[in-house]
């Protein structure tokens, strides 16, 4: 599967300027992709555009080679397909309870009860939440919030998932540990997008990285090719 | 409030179902109320307590700091009942300054009995609070068919009290180590920064909770899986 951004401008009610100025980027299921640009480079706009929450002024959004559609169905098809984990844990964990909030987006697609709670279930071993699926989110540490988070989305079974600066506000014990479910995600064959400022962790970590300037793709290539920072 | 909560999660009666601790504290409650006798009142008192400190195994310092604290609030209540202040004079009063104070046996047998049945009914309210998550109680009005839109917005409210918690001690902590807060002046200004300050993320962290609920295919209704419950007799797991 494939998503697709073909010259795709975004810009946000109210403002004249652009956020994104024309992206064109390919993304197939199973990259491990870096994400990176300074901050208002358009990072976390081309995510809220992946997901459908922006919509493109110009330009299209295509998964597998279809044009996305912005009706209810053809959102929920894409919501679906890419999912997205938002910076601050906090900003995403509505429910007080960790089991009924990873429940949310399985429900939302129509899925049975017993299939969501088989999805929650599978998510909480694969993000090691087993033993917090009754912990209320705010008696969760930062590293647990943001796992929870991540599984939130992966109940829903995505095959793009866009992470915004996951990693950022974790320790250095819990990094590696998100670190960990990514890689997993990505070798079970989900796109996985970091959007990160960490140039060290984009290196070690993505196949792609992609660098985001004024809202276009300034570069993109293999990490620590040589052509990279010239 | 925090410590309320966490001993609502984490008491060894906090997977009970909710039905069987609502309807005990409503009894428990309504028994107060209507039997208006002191001997009854003080039998729910410990029966509440001991079900508390000894079934729900909530620490007993914990429960009796909460108990004392309402209690001073409802011995304040009932001064009023037990004692008359007139500044007309009164012959069975005495006099203390300007004002005639009076009290006789009658007055304070009923703010006795008033204070016994508040504090009962107190102890009622601690129990569930102590021993219930607020999901539970949230769960259960869900159950009882209470309509959808309040269910969530209680959902909602509870999980905001947390985050603007969070978002409170930071606001203070920031303000005072800038000499915030240094004396009654500045307290008030402080206040005042913060009290603003924290609409303004509210609103700002409800306006990201929306997008964030609407990347996980939400269309209005948020539908969560029901919680599962123990019922008595059944080993508590």
């Amino acid at each position: 599967m494939q998503l697709t951004f073909i010259d795709v401008h975004v810009r946000y009610p109210g403002l004249d300027i652009s956020a994104l100025n024309g992206v064109n980027l390919e993304i197939n299921t199973g990259e491990r992709v870096a994400l990176v640009g300074r901050n208002g480079s358009g990072k976390s706009t081309l995510m809220l555009t992946a997901n459908g929450i922006l919509r493109p002024h110009q330009g299209a959004l295509l998964l597998d080679g279809r044009p996305v559609r912005y009706d209810r169905s053809g959102l929920r098809e894409l919501r679906r397909n890419v999912g997205v984990v938002f910076q601050n844990p906090d900003d995403q964990l509505f429910s007080a309870s960790v089991y009924q909030d990873i429940s949310l987006g399985p429900l939302n697609l129509g899925l049975t009860q017993a299939e969501a709670h088989r999805r929650v279930q599978e998510v909480a071993e694969f993000c090691g939440l087993q033993e917090l699926l009754d912990r209320p989110t705010h008696a969760l540490s930062g590293g647990e919030k943001t796992r929870a988070a991540l599984a939130g989305v992966l109940a829903m079974s995505p095959r793009f998932l866009f992470a915004d600066e996951v990693t950022n506000s974790l320790d250095p014990w819990m990094r590696p540990q998100v670190l960990e479910i990514l890689d997993r995600l990505a070798d079970s064959g989900c796109a996985v997008i970091l959007a990160t400022h960490d140039w060290a962790l984009a290196s070690a970590w993505a196949q792609r990285v992609i660098w985001l300037e004024g809202g276009s793709v300034f570069r993109q290539g293999k990490p620590g090719a040589s052509s990279w920072l010239t | 409030m925090r410590q309320i909560d966490a001993y609502a999660y984490s008491n060894r009666i906090s997977k009970l179902h909710p039905a069987y601790k609502v309807g005990a504290s409503l009894l428990a409650l309504v028994l107060c109320l209507t039997l208006n006798r002191p001997l009854a009142s003080l039998l729910i008192l410990a029966l509440m307590l001991g079900l508390t400190i000894f079934w729900a195994g909530v620490s007993w310092r914990f429960v009796l700091t909460l108990l004392l604290t309402e209690g001073s609030f409802l011995l304040a209540g009932v001064l009023g009942v037990a004692i008359s202040v007139s500044t007309m004079p009164d012959a069975g009063g005495a006099a203390l300054g300007p004002f005639w104070v009076r009290s006789d046996a009658a007055s304070v047998w009923l703010a006795l009995n008033l204070f016994l049945r508040a504090l009962g009914s107190v102890s009622a309210m601690n129990f569930l609070a102590l021993t219930t998550p607020i999901l539970d109680l949230i769960e259960l009005l869900r159950r009882l068919r209470v309509p959808e839109v309040l269910v969530e917005v209680m959902g909602l409210t509870y999980r905001f009290i947390f985050i603007l918690f969070d978002s409170l001690e930071r606001m203070t902590l920031a303000q005072e180590v800038r000499l915030g807060f240094g004396n009654w002046r500045s307290s008030l200004r402080s206040a005042a920064l913060i009290g603003t300050n924290l609409f303004i993320d509210a609103f700002r962290r409800s306006r990201i909770l929306e997008t964030a609920l609407q990347s996980r295919a939400w269309d209005g209704a948020l539908r969560v899986l029901p919680r599962k419950y123990n019922h008595p007799f059944q080993k508590c797991n």
